[in-house]
């Protein structure tokens, strides 16, 4: 939940989506879901000329199950921010599990 | 699985867990991102000749085999000569 | 030691601790990482900046005595999301 809100906030912003299939796609982030599928708009794919196979393709749907990384734009992310949220996030889930 | 709704109705390259590239009509989808697929037809990419269409008419492909879908440009399409396209497939996923 | 001393628990409370720490993770297909972690989630995705990838790639063409050589590529990247499903290993610095 917390990676998907990190992803939301990102949104218009330009990323390079690497695959499990060594393929590098960047674009703009037009929109994820909670299983981390990416809809990249204006892509571009790296080493076109020996990847011609996406070439006339202007926007995609990424599995998120095939994604391997994504770069993020540093200047977009709030380190702190996420940082306290993960350690929030996880305190959550131990009390629930003492709890349990 | 709202990513895929804009994708109806339009001409679109499919590229498949195993490296394999379709393209067709999407005619269909749920939100497991199975794919129903008209007039679809793969293309057959290598180093030695230039890229082989093979219909494969009307198509239903699973969504956990699916890498990528990607809205094309028809104009841009049309435009390239896939005879003349030199290129070794896709590689499969691996790790998936 | 003493969970109650160490705060350790439990295997996640070890990446816990090493939030802001840079990290080491090993992940499949014989890529490893450093890198500054920022967020992880119960399924080991992780967000991670100033990272160095390396890549192990063995060329078993170039096999002398028998064995694969082995090419090493790096890179570095800014700010990663490392998708939790190709994760081995993640751990935390070397305390001194």
């Amino acid at each position: 939940m917390l990676i998907f809100s990190v992803f939301k906030t990102l949104t218009d912003q330009t990323v390079t989506v690497e695959l499990k299939n060594d393929l590098s796609i960047t674009g703009v982030l037009k929109s994820v879901d909670q299983f981390l599928n990416i809809r990249l708009d204006n892509i571009k794919v790296a080493d076109e000329a020996r990847h011609p196979h996406m070439m006339a393709v202007k926007n995609c749907f990424i599995r998120g199950s095939v994604v391997r990384y994504v770069q993020l734009p540093a200047e977009h992310v709030d380190t702190q921010l996420l940082e306290d949220a993960t350690r929030r996030g996880t305190r959550k889930h131990c009390i629930l599990a003492r709890v349990t | 699985m709202s990513s895929l709704q804009g994708y109806v109705d339009r001409r679109v390259l499919l590229v498949l867990q195993d490296g394999r590239a379709i393209v067709g009509v999407l005619s269909g989808f749920d939100q497991k991102s199975n794919i129903v697929l008209a007039d679809s037809k793969e293309r057959v990419y290598s180093l030695d000749e230039g890229v082989e269409e093979i219909p494969l008419g009307l198509y239903l492909v699973k969504g956990e085999m699916i890498c990528l879908v990607g809205e094309l440009d028809e104009e841009v399409d049309k435009s390239v000569d896939l005879a003349s396209i030199r290129a070794e497939p896709l590689p499969p996923i691996r790790y998936g | 030691m003493d969970p109650s001393v160490t705060g350790i628990q439990e295997p996640f409370d070890l990446i816990r601790l090493s939030l802001s720490e840079r990290v080491f993770v090993k992940l499949r297909g014989d890529r490893q990482l450093t890198g500054i972690l920022h967020a992880y989630d119960g399924h080991m995705n992780l967000i991670m900046s100033d990272v160095e990838e390396t890549i192990m790639i063995v060329d078993p063409e170039a096999a002398t005595n028998g064995q694969g050589v082995v090419n090493i590529a790096k890179r570095k990247m800014e700010m990663l999301f490392v998708r939790g499903d190709g994760v081995i290993l993640v751990s935390p610095p070397a305390r001194t």
